[in-house]
């Protein structure tokens, strides 16, 4: 089902099958249907919902010297948006999701355009193949690019110098080129989630469409241009809904290769809740800092929802 | 007409060797992990792709040094349970919803789905602190709940979509025939709904397996760590070794790739199978 439909389903009069209707029998049988849906309320209280309301909470207070924490009102955000570090993190995050989101998209969409119509004995290969980065263990992923981007032994020096780029140190190591380098190797890593979803996508196209186009006369780029672009909207539609959530939960590949460094210049949400949480121990901003990720998040997804009726994945619907 | 086909064919071989070039630079970091894993010592720093002679010696070292087994065996414990739960807990749930209608599951479904727009990094620290109180640090059920919680949604989304899309008659001769709800469960809905199914178990599997970020604050004590965890200890303890070091991360990566590879056509039929009508 799709989070389109949400909206109105609920509000529609369900027509009950009178079949169904028949399960209904004792108090006990009852209460073995609410079994059915409990598992899922229960984990979804205990482990999303109470932290969330958890994490509201406490980011209302503030610690002082002595290490009592007292009601400090809404001083806690004022004090993370003051900080010019913020700032950086959100330059970040809005490049990280404008460049990476759509070069996916189109890497992805291309891939997947070549790989379902024009390919039958190696589809499954290379479907295969390029999914290969996405089941790879991303700290594994993390230290290899650190030492492709190595100056000296690495090879990104080394076979750039070929096209007439020339690396004196390593991207990650600079502050204004890093979050770029980042980005490369996010982009590297999940193209092939964005491959697959437009495979499904393509895979499900109606033939009749295809055929009715054509015989219209539409062929070659004009075909995948003006009639299978537009017939893969919901695929797009999910993706950017999953990339702007996948965006502001970014870590693990920031940690490994720059921990947010140089000088803060590559830090992105997760790593900066990161330290102020665990590193310095200053659980009021991480909270604030919680609340502001999860407002940000909450907000685009509607917007995305909204204006654009996103469904949460081409799986009819679905989708991770 | 032969023009035509020899055209058409030329074009599938231009095709085929673009296809095969990008896939080549695709699979370059790849390729320099092993690559540099299968070095000796002598050329473990050369600047380039590929070196000769190859060796195994690395991979022999890290597998006599460490003891990769029991954090194969931490992940392998924290991925299968949290699959288990995830199919389970949302299957339910998706019958629930679609099949017996109960009142206010579709509330409860709506509600659950926020949860697929809440990014982890803001769940983190609410999680830690939860889980502290619970005195579940450095313990499995401590990452095994909080990636259930995180997972189960999105298996909703897929397996009652399934659900709703199976023909109704199937569970009203169930009920004819003397199925009680939790029958018309086991024996109608999951058998109808096995690809999804599978599709949503390897597709959790994949996640919770790689997952970071929780690891690296529940897991503490080194030994709970999980495969994911444990690379960023390597980098430091072989520094000067990358010959080593790559070698541990080729081991680390690989039983993953393997079970996609084994298990990439049922997941790409689940996926085509759930795909979008229009």
């Amino acid at each position: 089902m799709t989070l389109q439909h949400l909206d109105v389903q609920p509000a529609m009069p369900r027509i009950r099958p009178m079949a169904l209707r028949r399960y209904r029998r004792s108090p006990l049988a009852v209460a073995g249907r609410f079994a059915f849906v409990l598992p899922a309320v229960l984990l979804f209280v205990v482990f999303i919902a109470y932290p969330i309301v958890w994490v509201a909470g406490s980011s209302l207070y503030s610690k002082n010297a002595d290490g009592v924490a007292r009601f400090a009102g809404l001083a806690v955000y004022g004090s993370v948006l003051t900080d010019p570090t913020f700032w950086i993190v959100v330059r970040n995050m809005v490049l990280w999701g404008v460049i990476t989101i759509p070069v996916q998209m189109l890497i992805g969409g291309l891939l997947a355009y070549f790989i379902e119509r024009h390919t039958t004995t190696f589809r499954g290969f290379f479907r295969t193949m390029f999914f290969l980065p996405v089941v790879t263990s991303v700290s594994v992923i993390s230290l290899v690019w650190v030492q492709i981007y190595a100056p000296y032994y690495g090879i990104a020096q080394e076979y750039l110098k070929h096209v007439g780029i020339t690396l004196t140190y390593s991207p990650i190591g600079d502050p204004s080129t890093a979050i770029y380098a980042l980005i490369l190797v996010n982009i590297w890593q999940w193209t092939g989630f964005s491959m697959l979803m437009y495979i499904a996508g393509i895979a499900n196209l109606p033939t009749e469409v295809l055929d009715a186009a054509r015989v219209d006369g539409a062929k070659g780029w004009r075909l995948a241009v003006d009639v299978i672009v537009p017939m893969l909207a919901p695929s797009t539609k999910s993706l950017l809904l999953l990339g702007v959530i996948g965006t502001l939960q970014t870590f693990p590949i920031v940690h490994l290769m720059t921990g947010g460094g140089p000088n803060r210049a590559s830090e992105v949400f997760g790593t900066y809740i990161f330290k102020q949480s665990f590193v310095l121990g200053d659980t009021g901003s991480g909270a604030a800092l919680s609340v502001i990720v999860l407002l940000i998040a909450l907000g685009l997804s509607l917007v995305q929802i909204v204006f654009l009726g996103t469904r949460m994945s081409p799986a009819k619907g679905g989708e991770a | 007409m032969s023009l035509l086909r020899s055209r058409e064919r030329t074009r599938s071989v231009i095709i085929h060797l673009a296809l095969f070039l990008v896939l080549g630079m695709w699979m370059v970091p790849q390729a320099y992990m092993l690559s540099i894993g299968l070095r000796t010592p002598a050329q473990a720093f050369d600047p380039v792709l590929f070196a000769w002679p190859i060796t195994l010696d690395n991979f022999i070292t890290v597998i006599r040094d460490n003891p990769l087994a029991p954090i194969f065996l931490n992940s392998l414990i924290v991925t299968i349970s949290t699959v288990a739960i995830v199919v389970a807990v949302a299957s339910l749930f998706a019958f629930a919803c679609s099949v017996l209608h109960l009142r206010g599951s579709l509330v409860l479904y709506a509600t659950l789905l926020t949860t697929l727009m809440v990014p982890l990094a803001s769940l983190v620290l609410p999680l830690a602190i939860l889980l502290k109180t619970f005195g579940w640090v450095n313990t499995y059920w401590g990452l095994i709940f909080p990636y259930a919680a995180l997972g189960v949604p999105f298996a909703i989304v897929i397996l009652k979509a399934f659900m709703d899309d199976s023909p109704r008659e199937l569970f009203e001769a169930a009920r004819v025939d003397g199925c009680s709800a939790w029958q018309t469960y086991w024996h109608v809905a999951l058998p109808l709904v096995r690809p999804a199914f599978v599709f949503v178990a390897i597709w959790q599997f994949i996640v919770t397996w790689n997952e970071f970020f929780l690891a690296l604050i529940v897991l503490t004590k080194a030994e709970m760590k999980t495969l994911t965890i444990v690379p960023m200890q390597y980098s430091g303890l072989y520094m000067a070794n990358p010959g080593a070091l790559f070698a541990v991360l080729t081991l680390i990566a690989l039983p993953l790739i393997l079970l996609y590879v084994l298990v990439q056509r049922a997941f790409v039929r689940g996926l085509l199978a759930g795909a979008v009508k229009g």
